[in-house]
């Protein structure tokens, strides 16, 4: 076997140990992420959480500084996204319902500066 | 002449390849944190998260369904931090329905074991020790809840398409086989007529430091009531606090620290008498030594 051949052998081999370090011995630990970061289930979860407490209290301006934690995306967007995951995954029919009334207020939501919220 | 060189140049592989593995993981392919859980949060979103818990359970009353949005979190002691964050909430003037809210699920919590979830199936549901509380994507392991007529908690697991490894969705949780439940007792404050005053005692007990106002706050059957929120009030200052925080001394007690030389105002926020005048005591040990006392205002329902 060649210089070369070995030599890049050996390339391979630190790359591969390199990757079985960062994979296998010493992975990746998710701290201190944000909300928008979140798993699509959790995303969700949480949406619902925010739809049952604007149930509760009907303060459409504070769901929607919840939902701003979810990442730049619109609350709209967001709320929609959520409530299509929940109806495709068969959330019951009260907690979608929450949802869907949420996303409806929130597409109708004049702010108190009177424009339309995002 | 070649043989005398060695085998260095492998070793100069090596570390090149190792170079380049870095490089790739680093620049070109750097980690993207996706699919993340909420026990990864930042501390101060988890804080967030967890009013949100809180919050969503006045308004559902569904404690299981909370249990299960908190230990997603993966607190080491869930009473405490929800305590703790209570407190702090108030400390830091955040509205006070937070702080109730944080406050009531603490002692929900205190007070009650696992009890049966409602089986709704696909909805995303409180699966105690669970890790997914929402319905499953394909290729994560999907969980089953059942309840027998004896009170259990029977988790099963199911599907057994277990997740790829690549992701950064979890493994499924462990399961225990089978969680006995105990009865449950009722969380939240026994609706009705106000509360009054039914008593205002100076308490001397000299190992407690520092000078208290305490409420103690009992149903008309003589339970205590937590998530009472009293409201104190000096020259210059205002605080909340609410009965519960402290199971250890009943769930309906709760208690404020006076500074000596001011005089504290005290209420209910439901309404009801205020007790003025309320202001550091001394008393006077048996060896003639003087220390704080504190004030015990009990109120009943009638």
């Amino acid at each position: 076997m060649s210089r070369w051949i070995r030599f890049l052998l050996a390339i391979v081999i630190g790359a591969a140990g390199g990757l079985f370090y960062g994979w296998v011995v010493n992975p990746v630990k998710y701290v201190d992420t944000t909300p928008d970061t979140l798993r699509i289930d959790y995303k969700s979860d949480y949406v619902l959480m925010v739809a049952e407490s604007y149930s509760a209290d009907n303060d459409l301006a504070l769901a929607a500084r919840r939902l701003a934690l979810l990442g730049d995306t619109p609350p709209v967007d967001t709320v929609r996204e959520s409530v299509l995951f929940a109806e495709r995954q068969g959330y019951v029919d009260s907690d979608v319902a929450l949802m869907r009334q949420l996303l409806s207020d929130l597409q109708t939501w004049t702010t108190p500066l009177g424009t339309q919220a995002p | 002449m070649r043989e005398e060189r060695g085998p260095w140049y492998l070793l100069t592989g090596l570390v090149i390849g190792a170079v380049l593995g870095v490089l790739y993981a680093w620049g070109l392919q750097p980690v993207q944190y996706t699919n993340t859980t909420p026990a990864s949060l930042r501390a101060d979103f988890k804080d967030q998260y967890r009013a949100l818990i809180a919050s969503a359970y006045m308004a559902d009353g569904d404690l299981v369904r909370a249990r299960a949005r908190l230990e997603l979190l993966k607190d080491q002691d869930v009473y405490q931090v929800l305590a703790v964050q209570a407190q702090q909430s108030l400390a830091a003037g955040k509205a006070p329905q937070e702080a109730r809210a944080l406050g009531m699920l603490a002692v929900a919590l205190g007070q009650s074991p696992p009890t049966l979830p409602a089986p709704a199936s696909g909805s995303p549901s409180a699966l105690p020790g669970g890790e997914t509380i929402a319905p499953l994507a394909p290729g994560t392991q999907a969980i089953t809840l059942t309840h027998t007529s004896t009170a259990t908690l029977v988790i099963t697991p199911s599907g057994a398409t277990s997740t790829p490894a690549s992701q950064t969705t979890q493994s499924g949780p462990t399961l225990a086989p089978t969680i006995t439940l105990l009865p449950t007792r009722t969380p939240s404050p026994t609706p009705g007529a106000p509360f009054a005053l039914k008593s205002e005692e100076l308490f001397c007990k000299d190992d407690l430091g520092t000078p208290l106002v305490i409420v103690q706050a009992y149903d008309a059957a003589g339970q205590g009531v937590p998530g009472v929120e009293a409201v104190v009030e000096w020259d210059g200052g205002e605080s909340h606090f609410f009965t519960g925080l402290k199971p250890e001394l009943g769930t309906g007690y709760a208690d404020f620290a006076m500074t000596p030389g001011v005089v504290y105002t005290l209420r209910l926020a439901a309404g009801g008498q205020i007790i003025p005048n309320l202001t550091p005591t001394e008393c006077e040990a048996q060896d003639g030594g003087r220390y704080w006392g504190s004030w015990v205002l009990v109120f009943t329902q009638p």
